[in-house]
Parts: structure tokens; C-alpha cells; sequence
């Protein structure tokens, strides 16, 4: 049995504010709609920026890809602020229990010396790569167009730093606590050759100036490096005996798989447009095919690096990654030349 | 066998926040630097050395995430306990939600473009340091201006004016105010907008343009919006020391930024004051239950604190106090009486509503202007007069717009409480009209720019506005009846009295 609790029952004026009613109907409109949908503006700007006069403030045409319905794009997540920080608590907090679970039993001196030889040399410079992506991410935050996207970019800039600092604080206790470890990948960052090129590749991707070529180039690389390093050597690393680089690599990859929802929707919106659809379809499949081909060709002297120093097949791994993204954009409809391996 | 870890030798905190957020950067080899940071040249600003930037609190991303996840858990409790036990009847009046139409239609559309824009500082300025604090800074405008619609949501569903605050925002006359004041932000450099938003809006003024709300909220019964204010308070202690390295940074890298700061701080200073003419009559006219007056905020948040402290301290750098300030100080004996007369007479085109101050109302405010309140004293029995003989008084025709903070050309002479101000620049043939020296010196900086201001005024006459009657103008505005005009007798008046009615026949509430 209940208790009945009486209150005092006032008929509403209204389920929700005008636009959300105009675009869903008049029924209650969740946080995420009402903290999401029109917030920018779209039109009435008083002045053009001084740093480009040829645009206004907010403009669709700072990138060529476009949605005839910017929000027709909604974050599958539903992520407005509240929700956003309160998932990121939790990883955080996991990953500081696995450091903290790492640092008690001395894991990191337990990992067999090719794969420590392997998360010095190959995998912590990559936080460089992840700071780099707050930048691409924090510009397209800026310059997008429709704040169910935009805020995608917001979230997955602040992500980015975030693992910067995962692979980071990893670094500081791989070191013993001192930032020795992170000065070494520092230089292998700036000066190893095997890094070179995709070094270029990432500074190139950082003054790309459409935001949505840069984002997009940013994924493509971001499926081959999480698609090795922290899922195709997190399997060879638990096989290896190498278990403190599986339990770092687990809480990149289950980012991957937060990132891949939304922006793999987003791909969905720009290839189903009713009316840009088929032009977006052919950018995606020339952006794809160029950022792949570079992508990938920067990342094999990585590959050879690794697998010079543990038995785990990571070229391979990067020409099967490779290829699950031409298969992935084929079944969105987007043709991706297969890159020259 | 067991393996005894090496105790390690701990980084120092400065060193560890150092490795974990600047330590990131590198400098680009295979672009320029101007390639990689196109923006951060053309305003004529020097930056020597990145590195002196000091970060002004030490937060990485998992105690960021964490502290902001619990404070937002507490606030979203007290915004669903509040909803379901029909708080809003508690509160001192219906006619407190002005004010609250206010902030949502004017203030929470500009938390978002803030949000945007440090977006931009988080991608374009050249050091790690800056950068991540302007990350942290993108993240929290989003929070306040979701936490803000989150808390305001639920007077929508009760009270008129908010439905459409979005809409209005982009278009109606009195919200080109702040619109424009921030488009002027985001479209000026990122040094410009670290003092325009970072140190103007942030530091210098936001004592006196965002905490009259959440105070107002507190003296009248909204509890939403104070508990908001309290959430917000140690994200703004964080932008407002932001606010007050960037300037100092700027003005320590080199001797050449300091007359261009000067300018700046002249510049916002004046034009965050003409935004806060709207804060100046919502905490005179708007508020049933005073915080305090304009006149006194303006003296312990502006003079005391602002021009006695800070820039007492910014005198090393050869920084003076802004331009026309000491207009401002003049104004503070009238600015809310004018401010509210304006709106007064047009709020039949407005999403708010207003009313002949009470009796009550009006000794208050000869006590707090005892200089000043007669002479609008006499308006507004003149007025009261006219609402006995049938006729409340609304201004039928468009008002001249000051072209650049926009407000209708109202305000006077400081001297001369009649004598309505008005300037004028000739800009390539074509005459401009200022309501005050502050804004005329801002366009003359700058006339390429001001020209381009989207007038609500101007365009109405252009046709751009749907319609060239009155009527068709309010429905382009998406205005429903209620929104705006008097309030006694208005929807919210009405409902107001008709919902208190039926607590006390059921005892309730």
C-alpha cells in the first residue's frame, strides 16, 4: 500500500519553451533538448569578426561539410553538462583506482622489459597526439555550426586533455613518481624518426582550418591509434603477460567506444541529409581517402617500432584497422580509396 | 615473494600540474608558428614569453570532473524538489519573475556565447597555461547557461515571457543590449576578448551584472536561482582570476600593450556599464522584496572595490581608471529611474512586464535617492493620474537607438534631468547618434565596425522584421498576450492570485 501524499496539483501554461515544442510537439522536453537545441544563434549577428570579415560570427560555411537541419545531429549519449561531467567523474576516478592498484603491487616494474621498453618509447608520446586533439577539438567547439554539435567538439576537447593526463599520470608512476619518463617521451615525440611523420601529420591536422576536415582526418587517425595500441596490443599485451598495460589501455578504449557513439551518428546525419547527403558523402570519401593514405603511412614506422620491440603484430594490426575503415565508410555509403600498404 | 615498490620521489605539485597540462606543447616544426596560431598577431599585442603566463588555479581534468559532477547533483535535487512541490508559489510575487525574464531572455544566451569563445582561446592562444584555463572556463559557461535554462525551465511552464527567450534574444529591441555587447566580443581578437569578457565582464563589472540576480533571487523566495548562484560562485572566483592574470600578463610582457589595454578597459568598461542599466532598474523597480539599491551596489561593488582596490593596483602597470567613469558615478544617482521609464513606456512590445511603483515602493527609493527620486517621484504620480482617468501610458512610436549600446535615447544630461543627451559622429556622410560620450568614443575608435550593429529600430523600418505595424512586429518577436505591458492584471497577475486563492481554500501552501 501507498501513502497519499496530497500537494497542491496547477494545471501548466505550457509543457516546455516554443522552439522544442515547434520541433517535437508539445510534450515535455528532456534536459539534454532544452540545454542543447537552438542555443546558438543563427541569425541577426551586429558584426562581422575582425579576424574574418568575410563570415559572420557563426556561420555554416566554416566547414563544407554541412546538415541541412543542424539538428537533425543529436548526441545519442544525451549529454548536456551534468551528465557529461558525472561520466568523466567515473572514468577518472577508475583509472585513478588502477593507478592506485599499480603503484601498490609495483606493476609497472613487473612488465616485461620489451613491453616497458614499448609504453615508454611508443605509447607515451601518443600524450602528445591526445593534447594535440584538444586543440582540433576546442576550434571546431568554436567554429561548428548547431550546439548539439558543437558541444560534442566541447566534451571531446576537455576528453582529450583528459587522457593526456591518463597517459600522464601513468607516465609519472612508470617514472617512480618523477617526471623522467614523460621527459624521454618528450624527446622521442620531437626528435625519434619514427615519430616524424606523424608528428607532421598531426601539426598539418592542427591548422587544417575547416573544422569538420579536421575532424574528421582527427578520427581516422584516432581509429588506427586506438584501434593498435589500446585494443590490438592491449589483447597481445594480456597474452604477453604484461597485464599494467592492458589495465591503462582499457580505460583509453572504452573512451574510444563513448567517442565512436557520437561522432559515428554524426557521420549518419551527414550522410543521410535529405538534401547534402550525396555531397557529403563524396567529401567524406575524398577526406577519408587522403587522411587514411596519411594517417596510415605516418603510423607504420610507429608499428615497426613496436613490433621491433614486442612479438605482437602491430603492423598487421594497423593494416586490419585500416581496413575496417573503408569497410566502415563503405556501409555508410562513403567510398575510401583502400591506401597502398 | 612479494616486490616492495621504491618509494617514489613525488613531483612537486607545481611540477606535477606543470607536467600534466603545460608539458603537453611542443613548439611545431613542420608548420609555422603563425600557421599553427594565426590569431594571436593582428591586434598589435606583444607576447614575449608564453611561459610567464602563471596559472591562476592548479585543476586537472579528474578533480575538474569530480568536484563539478557533486555540485551539479546537488543543484539538480534542489531544482527537482522545488519543481515538485510547486515552489514557485512561495515566492514574493509573480512580478518577482521579471526580473527572472530578464536573466534568462537577456544574461543566459550570453553564458553560451562565452562558452563558444573561450573555445576559440582554448584552440588559438599560444601558451598550454592560457589555454586549458580558458578549456576549464569554455566548460563552465555551458554549465551556467544549461543550469540557468535547467532553473528557469520550470517558471516557463507557469508564467508567461520565458517561452520564447531564444527567439527574442536574437531579435527584439531591448535584448539587442546585450546581444550586441557580446557579438562586439566575439568578434574582436582573443586579447580583446580576454579583457572584454575575461577581465571587463568577469571581473571588473560582475559584481554588479550577475549578482544583483542570484541576490534578488535569495530576498524573494527563488530558491532555484540562489542555489544556482551559490553553484556558479567557485566557477567565478576561477574566471575571475583568470580575468585578472590576463590583464596582467598582457601588461607585464611589454611597455606596447599598455596603451592598448587602456583602450580596452575604456572600451568594456563603458560597455558592460550601458548592459547593467538593466540591472540597474531590475534591482530598483523590479525586485517586491529590495536587495539594495543600484546607487549602492554601484558604490561598494564599482568605487569601493574596483576603482579603491583594483585599480589602485593596476596603477604600477601605468593603467588609470576607464574613461568616463566618472560619468558613470554621476549616472548612478539616475540611471535606474531613467532605465525603468523607458521600459515602462514600452513594455507593451517587451517580454516583461512593469508597473507604477507603490507608494511604499516609491519612499524606499526617495530614501536610497533622496537627490534624484523627487523629480521622477512627480512622473509618476502624473502617471498614477492617468491610470486613474483609463490611461496607462505606452509609448506608440520607435525610440531613436543609441548606435552603440543600443539602449533607446532616453537618458539625459547629468546635470540636467530633462535635457535628453545626445551625440553625433559624421561617418562617411552619414550621421550617428550616441546616447553619452562613452559610446561616441567607442564608435569613433571603431566606426567600421559599430556601422554594421543590427538595429531593432532600424530594421523594423527596413521591413526585415515581419511586418511595419506594431502587432505584426510582436508576432515576428513570437510575443503572446501576457508577455508583456502592465502587470497588474496580467496573466502571470491573474494566475498569481487565482493559484494563492485556491492554497488557502485547501489549506495548503
Amino acid at each position: 500500500m501507498q501513502f497519499e501524499l496530497r500537494t497542491q496539483v496547477i494545471e501548466p501554461q505550457r509543457k516546455t519553451f516554443q522552439h522544442l515544442i515547434d520541433r517535437y510537439g508539445d510534450r515535455p522536453a528532456s534536459r539534454y533538448e532544452e540545454g542543447t537545441i537552438d542555443l546558438q544563434a543563427r541569425v541577426n549577428y551586429h558584426y562581422r569578426p575582425l579576424w574574418d570579415p568575410s563570415k559572420e560570427i557563426y556561420s555554416p560555411d566554416y566547414s563544407a561539410l554541412k546538415l541541412t537541419d543542424a539538428y537533425s545531429f543529436v548526441d545519442p549519449r544525451q549529454f548536456y553538462y551534468a551528465p557529461y561531467v558525472t561520466a568523466r567523474a567515473d572514468l577518472h576516478e577508475a583509472f585513478g583506482a588502477t593507478l592506485a592498484y599499480l603503484d601498490k603491487r609495483g606493476m609497472f616494474q613487473r612488465l616485461p622489459a620489451a613491453w616497458s621498453s614499448l609504453f615508454q618509447d611508443v605509447v607515451l608520446p601518443l600524450r602528445h597526439y591526445e593534447a594535440a586533439n584538444q586543440m582540433i577539438a576546442s576550434g571546431a567547439a568554436r567554429y561548428g555550426w548547431g550546439t548539439s554539435i558543437t558541444q560534442c567538439f566541447a566534451y571531446a576537447a576537455f576528453d582529450r586533455i583528459g587522457n593526456a593526463q591518463i597517459l600522464s599520470r601513468a607516465g609519472i608512476s612508470f617514472g617512480g613518481g618523477t617526471a623522467e619518463s614523460l621527459d624521454l617521451a618528450k624527446r622521442t615525440w620531437l626528435e625519434d624518426e619514427a615519430f616524424q611523420p606523424l608528428r607532421k601529420h598531426v601539426e598539418e591536422m592542427l591548422v587544417e582550418k575547416d573544422w569538420g576536415v579536421a575532424m574528421v582526418a582527427s578520427d581516422v587517425t584516432d581509429r588506427l591509434i586506438y584501434g593498435l595500441f589500446y585494443t590490438a596490443l592491449d589483447d597481445a599485451a594480456l597474452n604477453a603477460g604484461a597485464a599494467s598495460y592492458s589495465l591503462v589501455a582499457q580505460h583509453l578504449s572504452q573512451w574510444f567506444t563513448d567517442q565512436r557513439r557520437w561522432f559515428d551518428a554524426l557521420y549518419k546525419a551527414w550522410v543521410s541529409d535529405p538534401e547534402l547527403g550525396e555531397a557529403n558523402k563524396a567529401l567524406l570519401g575524398s577526406i577519408v581517402s587522403t587522411t587514411l593514405a596519411t594517417a596510415l603511412a605516418a603510423l607504420q614506422p610507429v608499428a615497426a617500432k613496436a613490433d621491433g620491440l614486442v612479438d605482437a603484430g602491430a603492423a598487421a594490426s594497423l593494416a586490419t584497422a585500416a581496413e575496417q575503415i573503408v569497410a566502415a565508410f563503405a556501409a555508410l555509403g562513403v567510398t575510401v580509396e583502400t591506401p597502398a600498404s | 615473494m612479494t616486490i616492495t615498490p621504491k618509494a617514489p620521489r613525488k613531483l612537486t605539485m607545481k611540477q606535477r600540474y606543470s607536467a600534466l597540462t603545460r608539458d603537453l606543447e611542443w613548439d611545431p616544426s613542420y608548420v609555422s608558428d603563425e600557421e599553427m596560431f594565426p590569431l594571436t598577431s593582428f591586434e598589435g599585442i606583444t607576447i614575449h614569453d608564453w611561459s610567464k603566463w602563471e596559472d591562476p588555479f592548479r585543476l586537472t581534468v579528474d578533480a575538474y570532473t569530480k568536484y563539478q559532477a557533486e555540485k551539479d547533483k546537488r543543484l539538480y535535487a534542489v531544482l527537482d524538489g522545488f519543481a515538485q512541490s510547486q515552489g514557485h508559489l512561495s515566492l514574493t510575487d509573480a512580478s518577482y519573475l521579471n526580473a527572472m525574464k530578464l536573466f534568462l531572455q537577456g544574461v543566459s544566451p550570453l553564458e553560451y556565447q562565452a562558452h563558444r569563445n573561450f573555445a576559440m582561446l582554448a584552440r588559438h592562444l599560444n601558451g598550454p597555461g592560457p589555454r586549458f584555463a580558458s578549456l576549464c572556463q569554455s566548460l563552465d559557461e555551458i554549465r551556467h547557461a544549461q543550469t540557468e535554462i535547467h532553473t528557469l525551465s520550470n517558471y516557463n511552464k507557469y508564467y508567461a515571457g520565458f517561452h520564447s527567450y531564444l527567439h527574442m534574444h536574437d531579435r527584439v529591441w531591448y535584448l539587442s543590449v546585450p546581444k550586441s555587447f557580446f557579438d562586439d566580443a566575439l568578434s574582436a581578437g582573443p586579447f580583446e576578448f580576454l579583457i572584454a569578457i575575461g577581465f571587463s565582464f568577469e571581473y571588473l563589472l560582475t559584481n554588479l551584472l550577475f549578482v544583483p540576480f542570484m541576490s534578488g533571487a535569495s530576498f524573494n523566495g527563488d530558491l532555484p536561482t540562489m542555489t544556482f548562484g551559490f553553484s556558479a560562485q567557485s566557477d567565478e572566483s576561477r574566471h575571475m582570476t583568470l580575468g585578472l592574470e590576463a590583464i596582467k600578463f598582457l601588461l607585464e610582457q611589454d611597455e606596447k600593450n599598455v596603451p592598448l589595454v587602456q583602450h580596452w578597459i575604456n572600451k568594456w568598461f563603458w560597455r558592460g556599464y550601458r548592459v547593467t542599466a538593466l540591472v540597474a532598474q531590475m534591482l530598483d523597480y523590479m525586485l517586491p522584496r529590495k536587495v539594495m539599491s543600484w546607487k549602492e551596489a554601484f558604490e561598494l561593488y564599482f568605487e569601493q572595490q574596483m576603482l579603491g582596490g583594483l585599480f589602485q593596483d593596476l596603477a604600477y602597470y601605468g593603467i588609470t581608471p576607464p574613461l568616463h567613469v566618472d560619468k558613470a558615478m554621476q549616472e548612478k544617482e539616475y540611471l535606474s529611474h531613467q532605465a525603468y521609464w523607458i521600459l515602462y513606456q514600452f513594455s507593451h512590445a517587451a517580454a516583461f512586464t512593469t508597473s507604477v511603483p507603490s507608494d511604499e515602493h516609491m519612499d524606499w527609493l526617495t530614501e536610497q535617492y533622496p537627490d534624484t527620486f523627487p523629480i521622477y517621484r512627480t512622473l509618476w504620480e502624473k502617471e498614477k493620474k492617468n491610470i486613474a482617468a483609463g490611461g496607462r501610458h505606452f509609448i506608440r512610436g520607435l525610440p531613436q537607438l543609441c548606435q552603440v549600446c543600443q539602449i533607446p535615447m532616453g537618458f539625459t544630461e547629468a546635470d540636467e534631468p530633462f535635457i535628453q543627451a545626445q551625440r553625433e559622429s559624421i561617418f562617411e556622410g552619414e550621421r550617428y547618434n550616441f546616447c553619452s560620450d562613452g559610446c561616441q568614443y567607442i564608435f569613433d575608435h571603431e566606426p567600421v565596425k559599430y556601422r554594421q550593429a543590427w538595429l531593432p529600430v532600424h530594421q523594423i523600418y527596413q521591413g526585415n522584421c515581419g511586418a511595419a505595424d506594431l502587432p505584426g512586429v510582436l508576432d515576428w518577436y513570437h510575443m503572446k498576450p501576457g508577455d508583456g505591458g502592465e502587470y497588474l492584471g496580467s496573466l502571470d497577475n491573474q494566475n498569481w492570485k487565482k493559484w494563492h486563492d485556491m492554497a488557502d481554500e485547501t489549506g495548503g501552501n
